[in-house]
């Protein structure tokens, strides 16, 4: 580059010295001081003067946070109780389900009082169950409606997003869910945007009695087609009418179309913790949520089962067959989001360009997941929620599904669980494996026994024992830590009075804040007297973008939003604004000088090649 | 010739039967709907009415003005005539007059629940503040409510998570009407709109890159980023404004006086800055943010459109000049 300046510039002083002074040494004030900011912008980025004194440690606060509780007057909820003659296990979490919630989806939205279905966000057409038919004291036509609803999504007339569903503090990525079908309106009230409690992530946990006759009917209230897929489930490819079954539009039924409804007739002759999802543009469309775990339970008398289990979780009411081998059951879902596509449906309303940006543009091979979640949310959400309250000498049955795409490995602290079922098989009892790490694939089952006896295998005794993906990445969220699928284990000797495990460590209110969540708060805050590893002053990165982005201001490849470059760039179009002044000031001037050159050149040609 | 007059009439008369759309066969009509009390009223298949007031007059009102029936029909199907919707209602806007008892037939013609509610009434009589209906298709289901005494534009929406963002959405302008429901298809523009400005049909060929406009001032950066962001466009205009400015007071300065200069001047604009901002900062703490920049917020779009819009004028005009 240089040697080609010069090969200009050589001859062109031979031939014309008093030009090459006026182009290097003409001096105009403005001249001097673009210089004097060209050097400044070649400083700024490599600025590190020689100093006898480092920047010292600020205090840096940890901003707002919400309470590690924020539920109150639940403490009813929390109890062991019967309602509509269903009995509800004890659930001493922060945020328990509500029990009219389980009371409604064990007998049928059509067999509970209007009493018990209004202090629940149920249709009264949501779960019907009715005929015995085997005369087993439990009914055996199940009817299960379904629709597609969008949290955390865009609206055309306000900044924000709704409703909205916060998966840890601050951090609300666009989803699409199953949801058990509800009345009303979608937000908790009409002066709130959050979510009503049962339109959330994950999509519930279905379950359903082996022998049933299941019909899960889809009611597609979404703006695109979706399909159920049974995967794992048995289910005929098609129905007794001869329509597809399978929900794949490839090859057997066809799009499920915005504002029509698709039945799904199932008869499961086996059980075994299953998938369903949905089958159009299957990348896309499980990765925002439309998947969900679905469980058959074993056929035995008396046996209402649980048919909808909201958020997954505790199962407050464990089907005959899992009670008589166990003590307590959960659901535990895990799910992986990469922020670029669930920042689609914030990004544009157009229902075209959704579809566009989302299975045009947007593409996965590239992708790399940012949120880990458990049940719908990440550390320290899971806590409220999430948590596997035990007590000694207990068996606890844990149904897993991993529906990110990529392995998991979940590590259980201070116990080691069985693995009994494989995708919803039983594994030979003599073979079973006792291990600490479950590596579980993309939606891949597995059913785990932990046992709570303290013989320093099953259990090294109470305490409050977390369960966390060893992916590492897996216990962050968009790389800090710690968030993503963490939760634990806890003893109920080590649970307060409002849910939240009685921990011996350092502070964790902070994670409740946006400001941490935001990268705001320096790993090592105020760790001693002098804050030795705390933030520098001038060095702190800017918190990352809020995740409900507003549009960017043109489109994304031509505008990077990167507010680290800001200044600088605010600098360069400073000297550019400088630069164009001084031209237009000195135009004449430079026509000539331009003229001259040009000139010089052409005659020159032959000299430099 | 007598008889003649029967082929017009027959004619009307067959005209005004196709006028009428076709109920499908398994309309199911919500007619047995159980009160349970406050104008709430449901039944077991889903039928649901919310805020029904037949006889309690709202301020302003000494009696019912008319006595309105409408019916509104709601589906994906009346969505084809707004591109880029899902669900519509067949009509967007009703306009009856104040203290008007109305009664609405909300005919829901998908497989799927859709809601007919009416938002912005006086929460004395209307818990809420709300009218809704709801009910899963094919089926027709009724209320009635009385509209308060004043001139008012009231938001008609279906509430169900992206419906009323993907369409459906109307609005009841009682008497001269208020100030008019945004995004409303047809009738009103969206406050934040997409921009359509990338969408040309691509058929095959290499994936969309970067669109970079031709001649104008976007440089890459070593990082590979683009410069052209909002901040460069307001340091141009810094230059450009400041230059005759700053070519006044440097003049005759050599380089090294300038540095000196800035320097001095930026001492004093810290100085300045630290002893301005004490109070300043007691004051804005004493101020409740949270809310002002809640309120804030809801101009950030329409600036940010503003500042967009700025760019691609200077864009164009670099490009002109060029």
């Amino acid at each position: 580059m240089g040697e080609k300046v010069n090969l200009v510039l050589k001859p062109l002083k031979k031939a014309n010295p008093k030009l090459m002074n006026d182009l290097t040494m003409r001096r105009h004030p403005l001249r001097s001081l673009l210089c004097a900011f060209a050097v400044g912008i070649l400083i700024i980025p490599g600025y590190s003067p020689a100093q006898l004194k480092l920047p010292p440690s600020v205090a840096v606060d940890k901003g707002k946070v919400k309470p590690v509780c924020n539920v109150v007057g639940r403490k009813a909820w929390r109890e062991s109780q019967v309602i509509e003659g269903v009995q509800i296990q004890e659930s001493v979490l922060c945020d328990p389900d509500n029990p009219y919630t389980v009371a409604a989806a064990v007998k049928g939205t059509n067999n509970v009082s209007m009493t018990t279905l209004m202090e629940t966000n149920f249709a009264a057409d949501s779960v019907i169950k009715k005929n015995d038919r085997d005369g087993d004291g439990d009914p055996d036509d199940i009817i299960i409606k379904l629709e597609v609803m969008e949290i955390n999504g865009h609206s055309p007339d306000f900044v924000g997003v709704v409703p909205t569903f916060d998966v840890a503090p601050g951090i609300q990525p666009g989803m699409w869910v199953f949801a058990p079908k509800t009345r009303g309106m979608s937000t908790e009230s009409f002066v709130s945007l959050a979510a009503n409690p049962m339109i959330r992530a994950p999509s519930p946990a279905i379950r359903v009695e082996q022998g049933d006759r299941v019909w899960i009917v889809l009611e597609n209230t979404h703006y695109f087609p979706h399909t159920i897929h049974l995967h794992g489930v048995d289910h005929p490819f098609t129905d007794i009418t001869g329509e597809g079954n399978d929900g794949v539009p490839q090859t057997s039924d066809k799009y499920v179309l915005p504002g029509t409804r698709r039945v799904y007739e199932i008869r499961p002759r086996q059980t075994g913790t299953m998938v369903y999802h949905c089958h159009v543009q299957t990348h896309t469309h499980l990765a925002m949520g439309l998947v969900g775990m679905f469980v058959v339970e074993e056929n035995q008398p008396d046996n209402w089962v649980q048919s909808v289990n909201i958020g997954a979780g505790h199962v407050r009411h464990p089907s005959v067959g899992v009670l008589a081998q166990y003590d307590q059951e959960y659901d535990l879902h895990y799910h992986a989001l990469d922020k670029e596509l669930h920042n689609v449906i914030q990004n544009y309303n157009d229902p075209r360009l959704i579809a566009k940006k989302m299975n045009r543009e947007y593409d996965i091979t590239d992708s790399t997941e940012d949120y880990f979640t458990l049940n719908g949310r990440s550390f320290p959400y899971t806590i409220r929620e999430s948590l596997v309250v035990v007590e000694p000498n207990q068996n606890i049955k844990i149904r897993m599904l991993n529906s990110g795409s990529e392995m998991a490995a979940i590590h259980t602290h201070g116990h080691k669980a069985t693995i009994t079922h494989y995708d919803g098989i039983e594994h030979n009892p003599v073979a079973q494996i006792t291990r600490d790490v479950y590596d579980i694939a993309p939606a891949q089952r597995y059913d785990l026994k932990i046992s709570t006896i303290d013989d320093g295998t099953h259990s090294y005794g109470q305490g409050i024992w977390i369960f966390h993906d060893h992916m590492e990445r897996g216990i962050t969220n968009d790389g800090v830590n710690p968030g993503g699928d963490v939760s634990a284990i806890v003893y109920k000797s080590y649970l307060s009075e409002n849910g939240i495990p009685k921990t011996k460590g350092i502070d964790i209110s902070a994670y409740f804040g946006r400001k941490f969540q935001t990268r705001g708060v320096p790993v090592f805050a105020n760790l001693d007297a002098w804050n030795s590893l705390g933030g520098v002053f001038g060095l702190e990165p800017e918190p990352a973008p809020k995740q409900a982005v507003p549009k960017p201001v043109v489109t994304p490849p031509l505008v990077t939003p990167n507010s680290g470059n800001a200044f600088r760039n605010f600098i360069v179009g400073l000297l550019l604004g400088l630069a164009v002044y001084l031209l237009y000031i000195q135009r004449e001037h430079v026509a000539r000088l331009t003229n001259q050159a040009v000139a010089l050149l052409k005659t020159s040609t032959g000299g430099v090649k | 010739m007598g008889r003649f007059w029967l082929i017009p009439t027959i004619g009307c008369f067959l005209f005004l039967s196709t006028s009428v759309a076709e109920e499908p066969d398994d309309l199911v009509i919500h007619n047995n709907l159980m009160d349970h009390g406050n104008g709430h009223l449901m039944d077991m298949g889903g039928g649901m009415v919310m805020g029904q007031n037949t006889e309690v007059l709202p301020g302003g009102c000494d009696s019912i003005s008319e006595e309105r029936e409408i019916t509104v029909r709601a589906g994906h199907k009346y969505s084809e005539k707004f591109p880029g919707t899902i669900f519509a209602f067949d009509q967007q806007q009703w306009k009856v007059k104040p203290c008007a008892k109305l009664t609405v037939h909300f005919i829901n013609e998908d497989n799927i629940r859709h809601q007919f509610m009416v938002h912005g009434l006086p929460k004395y009589i209307y818990k809420a503040g709300m009218f809704h209906l709801e009910a899963t298709g094919p089926s027709k289901i009724s209320g009635t409510f009385i509209v308060p005494g004043y001139d008012q534009t009231y938001l008609v929406h279906c509430d169900i998570s992206q419906h009323m963002e993907k369409g459906m959405k109307g609005q009841i302008i009682a008497g001269k009407g208020g100030i008019s429901m945004p995004s409303v298809p047809g009738l009103t523009p969206q406050i934040i709109p997409d921009s359509y400005d990338d969408e040309t049909l691509k058929t095959g060929g290499p994936p969309p890159s970067p669109v970079i406009p031709t001649g104008s001032i976007v440089v890459a950066t070593a990082a590979g980023g683009s410069l052209l962001t909002g901040t460069l466009i307001i340091g141009l205009a810094f230059g450009l404004l400041g230059a005759p400015i700053l070519a006044r007071r440097f003049k005759n300065m050599t380089p090294a006086e300038i540095i000196q200069e800035l320097s001095s001047m930026a001492t004093k604009i810290i100085d300045w800055l630290i002893t301005k901002s004490k109070p300043l900062v007691k004051l804005l703490s004493s101020l409740n943010l949270r809310k002002i920049l809640e309120e804030l917020d809801h101009y950030k779009k329409p600036a940010l459109a503003c500042l967009d819009w700025s760019k691609k004028t200077l864009i164009k005009l670099i490009n002109r000049f060029k």
